[in-house]
C-alpha cells in the first residue's frame, strides 16, 4: 500500500542557514534530520508491528475444528531463515564501514550481500507460506491463518522494502551519487534494515518459539 | 502507511550526474512562483498551509451539509426526508469528513503555515514530504467522497464497530472507500507529523530553547508525537478490516473466534488520542492569541506547556472510557474510570491559566478574542460534561445518547473549532496581507456563539431524557420534539455563520484595495512571526533572528525606564525585516509528490474494482518515488528570494521613549536541548 | 425627560426579567419533568438506576457550581479588565504564580479524588452478583430480542426442556433483582432500560454481566443505543414488570406450547398459512413447527426452523411487536379509572375505554382487546413498516400474501395467548 511514503529524508536544504540542519548541517538536537526523520518513522513501525503482534496473540489458536494451527510449524527451518536474515545485519553493519572509509566498491559488495540474504530470507518465506498453503492452511482458513499470514506478511513486505532500497543504494553508487560525504544514506538505510531485523527476532520468538513451546 | 517504505534517497545538490532537469523525461523542473503550476508543485511550506486550509474549509462544507441534513431529519418524529439507509450513511460520512478532512486539516494548515515562522526557520525538514503530506490528504478526502458517486458512502458510523462493518451487514462499498481513504490520509499525517516534529527539534533559531518555544508550537509537537503513534494503531485495524472485507480474512468473524472487541480497542487507541490531537492545536492558538489581547504574557507558561504534555502522555490511558459499557469487566472498567477522571485535572489548569492571563491585563475584544473568550467557557462545558461520562456508572446511562454528542460538540466544536475560527482571524492579515472585517467578524462571533449553544445545547436535555445517538428518525410521544426542532434551528443559525465568515473572506478582500495594508504586526502582537512582512517572504527571515525570549518581538518592542514603567523602546519598522533579501536559496518546487499522490486513488479504486486498475496505481507510485529520488532537490538556479519593495507601514505605534532598556532574560526560562 | 428614559428602561428590563424568567421556567419544566418521556435517565424506578442517580446527582451540581464560577469569572474580568480609552498604562508583565498554580492543580485533582472513590464504591456495588437472583440471557439480532430464562439455573440456557425462550418483551417479576447476560447474535447492540440501569452492550460472542430490578409492576421501556446497522433507530426494548402473582401465572401459560385452534376455524385456517408460506422455515411456535432431526453423521439432534426470528409460541401474551415497535394489543389509557380498564379489558367501546394505539410511546397491553391494523399492514409488506435488509437475509421479507391469508394469519396470532 504504503510504499507511497517515499519520505524525502535525504533531501538536503544546502540552501539553509547553519543553524538549520541537513546532511552536514548542525541541527539543534545535533542529529541530523534525515536519521531523527528515520527514528520516527522506525518508533511509528513499532506500533504497527505491535498492533499487528498483538492481534496475532489474540488470533493464534484456531477455533476446534478449523484447520491446522501452530502445529504446522518446522522450527529449524524457519531459524536458518532467521539466522540469515540476522547475519544481513552483519554485512549491512560492514556496508557501513566501507562507505565512511570511501571504500564505495566494498560498499557495493556489502549492500549486495544484504540485498542478497534478505533475498534468501524472502525466500524462505515464499517457501514456507507454499508449504502451510499445501497443507491446507489457506489466508482465509482461520482466525490463526488470517493473523499468520497478515503478521510475517507485513514483515515481508518490509524486507522486501528494505532489499529494494539496498539495491537502489547500489545502483546509485554506481552513478556516481554515493560517496563517501553521502555515507550517513546507507547509514540510514541501515537503521531501517536492523530495526526490520530487530523486529523478525520479535517474531520468531512470539510467533514461532512460544506456541510451539507451550 | 509505512509498510513498503521506500528507501528515499536524493542526491546532493549539483551532482552532476543529476544535474539534467527532467531524469525521467515525464517534467521539467517547475520554475514558476505564481500561477497555478507553481500551487500544484510547490514546496512552501506556507503555500501548502494555504492549500490544506483551503481544502478543509471546502470539506467543512462538506461535512456541514451532511450536519444539516441530518438536523433537517431530526426535525420532527417519523420524518421521510432521508430513509434510514441514507441517513446511516449521511452521520457516518459527517464524523468521518469533520474528524479527517476538517478538523485535522485546519489543525495541519496552521502547523505547516505558523511552525517555521514561529520556530524562525526558512521551511521545514523536507519540503516535498511536506507537499507529499498534502496531495495524499487531498487524494484520500478525494477518494472517501467519490463513494456519494459510487453506491453511497460508508454506513457504519465515524467509528466503524466490528462487525457491523462487514461485507456480511454492509454489502456496498462504502466501507471500502472508507477505509482506503483513511488509509491515505493517515499517509498523509504520519508523513506530516515526522516532518513537522524534525523540524521543530532540529530547526529552531538560535537561542530559542523548547521553554522559549511559542505555545502553538508546543502544542502542535504534542499533537505530532499522538499522531506519529497513534496513527500505525488505526492502520492496523483498518488494514485487517479491509483483509476481511477484500480477502475474505477473518479477523472480525466471529463465527471464526473474532473478535469485535479488538477492533474496538485499536480504533479508540487510536480514537482517544485523536481526540486531544484535535483539540490541542487549538489550545496552542487561544495560549498565543490570549496575552495579544490581554497586553500580558501567557499566565504560567510552563504550566501551560506541561500540562499539555501531560494531556499528551494521559492521553493514551484513557480509551477504554469508550467502552465503559462493552463488557470489558469491572477491573478495566474501574480503572479507565479513574484515569479519564484526572486527566481532567491537566486540562482544568488550562483553563484557569487563561482566566489568569486575562486578569490584570487590558483587554481588546477584536474578534480573535471573542473566539478565544468563546473556546474557554464553551470548553469548560464540554469538559464539566466530560468528567460525567468518566463516572463509568453514570456513563452507563449516557453512552451513546445525544448526551454524548453534546459532549463532544462542545469539546471539538467549542473548543478546537472555536479556537480555528480566532485563529484565522488573528492570522488572515499575515497570511493575506488583509484583514478580515471586524464588524462582520464581531457579527460571525455572536452567530456562531448563538448558533452552537441552541444546536449543542438541547442536546444534553435529549440525551439525558434518553435519546439514542445514530437513529434516524424517532416517535412522537418520547418527549423528544421540543428540543430537536430547538436544535435544527441552531444548526442553521450556524451554518449562517460559517456562511458570514466565507462571505467576510472575499469581501473584505474586496474591501481590502482601498484600505491601507495592515501592516507586518496589527495586533501588536508578541511572537516573531509578527517581525516579517505580511504576507511573509518566501524565505521567511533573512537574516534569522536570535532569540532571548518567550514572545521575543514584544521584548524587541517594549522596554523598562529607570523607574520600572514599561515603554515602547523601538518602533515596529525599525524591528521588522525589510523583506528585500535576495540571495536566500530556497528548495526548489516539484510535481513528484502530485505524482506520488494521483497513484494512490487508482491503487483504492483498483483494490475495489479491478487489480489491473492498482497495478496503474502501483506503478505511478513506483513512478513517482523514482523519480523524486532522482530530481536534483535544489536548483541553483533559481527560486532565490525576491525583491520587495519595503511596504508602508502603518505608524501610530506607542511613543517611544528615549533611554528605556530592554528587559534583561529572564532567569527563570528553563535552558534546554539545544 | 431623563424621568421618561429612566421609567422606559426600568419597564424595558422588567419585560425582559418575565420574558427570561418564562422561558427559565420552561426549560426548567421540560427538562425536569419526565411526564411522557419513557425513556428518561432522569427518573430511576429500580434500585440500580437510583445508585447512578445518587452518584451522578451531586457531580452534576459540582459541575454546575464550578461552571458557574468559572463563566462569572471569565465575564467579570472581561469587564474589569477591559480595555479603556484613557488609560495607556503597559499592564505589568505578570509571568505566573506558582503557589496559585500548584493550588488550582490540586484544587481539583482533590474534588476528582472523592469523585473517585464514590464511584469506585458505585462500580462495585453494580457489577456485585446477586447469589439468589433470576437469570436470564439477552440476545440482541438485527432488529429485535430474544430471552432465554434459566429457569432450572443451571447456567445453560437453550435447553428447551427446562429453559424458556421468549422475545420482544422481558417479563420479570416487581422488586426482584433479574441477572442478565447479554450477547448479540450479529453485530453489537447494547441493552438499555434508562429506568432501570444504564447499558450494557450485547457484543456477538461474549456474555456480558448486567441487572436490572423494578420497585414497581409497570412498563418499562429502551432503546438499543449501540449502531446495528439500517434499522437501529427501531430497534426498542420493553420491560414488563408484574405482581409475583401474576408473573407466576404468566410463567406457567409460557411454558405451555402453543394453543391450538378450534378446527375450521379462522384461526385453523391461519395455521395452515404460518405452515405453508414461509413464516415456519423462520419463525418457531412450539408444538406446531418444532419437530428436530438428527444429524445422520453424528446423530445431534437440531431443530428445523433457522430461528433467525422471533418465537411466536404466545404472540398475543406480548403487547408488543417487531422490535416493540408497534402494538398487538390496545395500550392502557392513560390516567384510566378502574371501571374504564375493566371495560377496556372486556372489549367494551375499546376507542373510549382503551388507549390510543397510534401513540407511538403507549405500549400494547396484552391484557386488553388485540389491536390489529399494525399487524396487518406488517403482515402485507413489513419492509414498507420498518427498513429491513430483507435481501440480505436479515428482516423479514415481503411474502406477498393476500388478504384473505392476512385476515387468517392475524386470527391465529391472536389466539396464541
Amino acid at each position: 500500500m504504503a510504499s507511497s511514503t517515499a519520505p524525502d529524508l535525504f533531501a538536503p536544504m544546502p540552501d539553509l542557514d547553519v543553524a538549520h540542519g541537513g546532511p552536514g548541517y548542525p541541527t539543534n538536537t545535533g542529529i541530523s534530520n534525515t536519521k531523527l526523520a528515520m527514528w520516527l518513522f522506525l518508533g511509528s513501525d513499532c506500533l504497527l508491528f505491535g498492533g499487528l503482534i498483538t492481534t496475532f496473540l489474540l488470533y493464534k489458536d484456531p477455533l476446534p475444528g478449523t484447520g491446522p494451527g501452530t502445529d504446522l510449524f518446522d522450527i529449524p527451518f524457519t531459524s536458518v531463515s532467521s539466522f540469515v536474515l540476522l547475519m544481513s545485519s552483519l554485512t549491512m553493519v560492514l556496508a557501513v564501514a566501507a562507505i565512511e572509509k570511501g571504500d564505495l566498491r566494498g560498499n557495493r559488495i556489502w549492500l549486495a550481500a544484504t540485498a542478497g540474504l534478505g533475498a534468501i530470507f524472502i525466500s524462505g518465506q515464499i517457501y514456507e507460506f507454499n508449504a502451510f498453503y499445501e497443507e491446507g492452511l489457506g489466508y482465509t482458513t482461520n482466525r490463526f491463518s488470517s493473523a499468520f499470514y497478515t503478521l510475517t506478511g507485513f514483515h515481508g513486505v518490509h524486507v522486501t522494502a528494505g532489499i529494494i532500497m539496498l539495491l537502489s543504494l547500489v545502483w546509485f553508487s554506481f552513478r556516481g551519487m554515493l560517496n563517501q560525504e553521502r555515507a550517513e544514506a546507507v547509514e540510514t538505510v541501515g537503521l531501517y534494515w536492523h530495526f526490520v531485523d530487530v523486529v523478525w527476532i520479535v517474531i520468531f520468538a512470539i510467533v514461532y518459539l512460544i506456541p510451539v513451546a507451550s | 502507511m509505512a509498510l513498503t517504505e521506500a528507501e528515499p534517497l536524493a542526491l546532493p545538490s549539483g551532482e552532476p550526474a543529476a544535474a539534467n532537469d527532467s531524469p525521467l523525461g515525464v517534467f521539467t523542473r517547475p520554475r514558476t512562483a505564481t500561477g497555478w503550476r507553481s500551487w500544484i508543485s510547490t514546496v512552501d511550506h506556507k503555500k501548502i498551509g494555504i492549500l490544506y486550509g483551503a481544502t478543509a474549509i471546502f470539506f467543512l462544507i462538506v461535512g456541514g451539509l451532511e450536519a444539516l441534513l441530518i438536523r433537517a431529519q431530526l426535525w420532527a418524529p417519523r420524518s421521510t426526508l432521508l430513509s434510514a439507509e441514507n441517513y446511516n450513511e449521511v452521520f457516518t460520512m459527517h464524523g468521518t469528513t469533520m474528524v479527517f478532512l476538517v478538523v485535522m486539516p485546519i489543525g495541519a494548515a496552521f502547523a505547516n503555515y505558523l511552525i517555521p515562522l514561529q520556530i524562525g526557520a526558512r521551511d521545514v525538514a523536507f519540503p516535498r514530504m511536506n507537499a507529499l503530506s498534502y496531495w495524499c490528504f487531498l487524494a484520500g478526502g478525494i477518494f472517501l467522497n467519490s463513494s456519494w458517486l459510487l453506491g453511497g458512502g460508508a454506513d457504519g458510523g465515524w467509528f466503524m464497530y466490528a462487525p457491523n462493518n462487514g461485507v456480511q451487514f454492509s454489502p456496498t462499498h462504502g466501507i471500502d472507500f472508507w477505509v482506503l481513504g483513511l488509509i491515505m490520509t493517515g499517509i498523509a499525517s504520519t508523513v506530516g507529523s515526522i516532518n513537522l516534529i524534525v523540524t521543530v527539534l532540529n530547526m529552531r533559531a538560535p537561542g530559542m530553547t523548547l521553554m522559549k518555544m511559542p505555545i502553538f508550537t508546543w502544542m502542535t509537537l504534542v499533537t505530532q508525537f499522538l499522531l506519529v503513534f497513534a496513527l500505525p494503531v488505526i492502520t492496523v485495524a483498518l488494514f485487517l478490516l479491509m483483509f476481511d472485507r477484500l480477502f475474505d480474512a477473518n479477523f472480525f468473524d466471529v463465527s471464526q473466534g473474532g473478535s469485535p472487541l479488538l477492533w474496538e480497542h485499536l480504533f479508540w487507541i487510536f480514537g482517544h488520542p485523536e481526540v486531544y490531537l484535535m483539540i490541542l492545536p487549538s489550545f496552542g492558538l487561544v495560549s498565543d492569541m490570549l496575552p495579544v489581547f490581554s497586553r500580558k504574557p501567557i499566565f504560567g507558561y510552563p504550566f501551560i506547556v506541561f500540562s499539555g504534555v501531560a494531556i499528551g502522555f494521559m492521553g493514551w490511558g484513557v480509551w477504554a472510557h469508550h467502552m465503559f459499557v462493552s463488557g470489558i469487566g469491572p477491573v478495566s472498567v474501574t480503572v479507565f474510570s479513574l484515569t479519564t477522571m484526572f486527566i481532567a485535572v491537566p486540562t482544568g489548569v488550562k483553563i484557569l491559566n487563561w482566566t489568569a492571563t486575562m486578569w490584570g491585563g487590558r483587554l481588546r475584544f477584536d474578534t480573535p478574542m471573542l473566539f478565544s473568550i468563546g473556546l474557554i467557557t464553551m470548553f469548560t462545558i464540554g469538559g464539566l460534561s466530560g468528567v460525567s461520562h468518566a463516572i463509568a456508572p453514570a456513563d452507563t446511562q449516557q453512552t451513546d445518547t445525544y448526551y454524548i454528542v453534546a459532549h463532544f460538540h462542545y469539546v471539538l466544536f467549542g473548543g478546537a473549532f472555536f479556537g480555528f475560527m480566532g485563529g484565522f482571524y488573528f492570522y488572515w492579515p499575515k497570511v493575506f496581507g488583509y484583514r478580515l472585517n471586524e464588524s462582520l467578524g464581531k457579527w460571525n462571533f455572536w452567530v456562531m456563539l448563538l448558533g452552537f449553544n441552541l444546536t449543542f445545547g438541547p442536546m444534553h436535555i435529549l440525551g439525558l431524557q434518553g435519546m439514542s445517538r445514530r437513529i434516524y428518525t424517532y416517535d412522537a410521544g418520547y418527549g423528544f420534539e421540543l428540543w430537536n426542532k430547538i436544535a435544527t434551528i441552531g444548526a442553521f443559525t450556524l451554518a449562517t455563520s460559517v456562511a458570514m465568515f466565507i462571505f467576510n473572506i472575499f469581501w473584505s478582500k474586496k474591501k481590502a484595495k482601498d484600505l491601507p495594508p495592515p501592516g507586518p504586526d496589527p495586533w501588536d502582537a508578541r511572537t516573531i512571526e509578527w517581525m516579517i512582512q505580511s504576507p511573509p517572504p518566501a524565505y521567511n527571515y533573512e537574516p534569522i533572528p536570535t532569540i532571548t525570549h518567550v514572545d521575543d518581538f514584544w521584548y524587541r518592542k517594549y522596554g523598562e525606564t529607570e523607574d520600572g514603567r514599561l515603554v515602547r523602546i523601538a518602533k515596529t519598522e525599525d524591528l521588522v525585516q525589510a523583506g528585500d533579501a535576495t540571495d536566500v536559496h530556497l528548495p526548489s518546487p516539484s510535481y513528484w509528490p502530485l505524482v506520488i499522490a494521483i497513484g494512490l486513488p487508482f491503487l483504492g479504486y483498483g483494490l475495489i474494482y479491478s487489480l489491473w486498475l492498482a497495478l496503474l496505481g502501483g506503478l505511478v507510485i513506483i513512478v513517482g518515488i523514482y523519480g523524486w529520488l532522482l530530481e536534483p532537490p535544489d536548483d541553483p538556479e533559481r527560486a532565490h528570494g525576491h525583491d520587495h519593495e519595503p511596504e508602508e507601514l502603518p505608524t501610530g505605534d506607542r511613543e517611544i521613549e528615549p533611554g528605556a532598556e530592554p528587559l534583561p532574560t529572564r532567569d527563570k526560562e528553563v535552558e534546554t536541548v539545544g | 425627560m431623563k424621568g421618561k428614559h429612566r421609567l422606559r428602561s426600568l419597564f424595558g428590563g422588567f419585560v425582559v426579567l418575565v420574558i427570561t424568567a418564562l422561558v427559565v421556567s420552561q426549560v426548567w419544566a421540560s427538562i425536569f419533568d419526565n411526564d411522557g418521556k419513557p425513556l428518561t435517565t432522569l427518573s430511576p424506578r429500580g434500585q440500580y438506576a437510583q445508585t447512578i442517580q445518587n452518584l451522578v446527582s451531586p457531580v452534576f451540581i459540582i459541575a454546575g457550581v464550578i461552571l458557574v464560577l468559572v463563566m462569572g469569572a471569565v465575564l467579570y474580568i472581561a469587564f474589569r479588565f477591559r480595555e479603556r480609552p484613557d488609560e495607556d498604562e503597559i499592564p505589568a508583565q505578570l509571568h505566573g504564580n506558582t503557589v496559585l498554580e500548584i493550588g488550582w492543580t490540586l484544587a481539583p485533582a482533590a474534588i476528582l479524588l472523592v469523585v473517585a472513590v464514590l464511584t469506585v464504591a458505585t462500580i462495585a456495588d453494580l457489577e456485585a452478583r446477586e447469589p439468589d437472583a433470576m437469570k436470564v440471557q439477552v440476545e440482541g439480532q438485527q432488529w429485535w430480542w430474544a430471552f432465554r430464562y434459566d429457569l432450572n439455573d443451571d447456567g445453560v440456557y437453550d435447553d428447551p426442556e427446562n429453559d424458556l425462550i421468549t422475545a420482544t418483551e422481558l417479563v420479570i417479576p416487581e422488586d426482584t433483582v433479574v441477572e442478565i447476560y447479554t450477547t448479540g447474535n450479529d453485530v453489537i447492540h447494547s441493552y438499555w432500560i434508562p429506568e432501570l440501569n444504564g447499558k450494557k452492550d450485547a457484543v456477538p460472542g461474549m456474555r456480558n454481566f448486567w441487572k436490572i430490578q423494578a420497585d414497581e409492576p409497570g412498563v418499562y421501556r429502551g432503546q438499543c443505543t449501540e449502531f446495528c446497522g439500517l434499522s437501529h433507530a427501531n430497534m426498542r426494548m420493553l420491560v414488563r414488570a408484574l405482581p409475583r402473582a401474576e408473573y407466576n401465572a404468566w410463567l406457567a401459560n409460557q411454558l405451555e406450547p402453543a394453543v391450538e385452534p378450534e378446527e375450521g376455524s379462522l384461526a385453523a385456517e391461519g395455521k395452515d398459512v404460518y405452515l405453508n408460506q414461509l413464516c415456519s422455515s423462520c419463525h418457531l411456535i412450539r408444538g406446531v413447527n418444532d419437530e428436530k432431526v438428527a444429524d445422520p453423521e453424528s446423530g445431534v439432534e437440531s431443530l428445523l426452523v433457522s430461528g433467525i426470528a422471533p418465537d411466536l409460541t404466545h404472540f398475543s401474551s406480548r403487547g408488543t411487536f417487531a422490535g416493540s415497535i408497534f402494538n398487538s394489543h390496545y395500550p392502557d389509557k392513560p390516567g384510566a379509572t378502574p371501571e374504564e380498564v375493566a371495560a377496556c379489558r372486556a372489549g367494551e367501546n375499546v376507542a373510549q375505554n382503551c388507549g390510543d394505539p397510534e401513540d407511538e410511546a403507549l405500549p400494547g397491553n396484552p391484557a386488553n382487546p388485540a389491536y390489529n391494523v399494525d399487524l396487518e399492514d406488517w403482515l402485507r409488506d413489513p419492509t414498507v413498516m420498518k427498513p429491513m435488509a430483507a435481501d440480505d437475509g436479515r428482516g423479514m421479507p415481503n411474502l406477498g400474501l393476500g388478504e384473505d391469508q392476512i385476515d387468517a394469519l392475524v386470527a391465529y396470532l391472536n389466539s396464541l395467548k
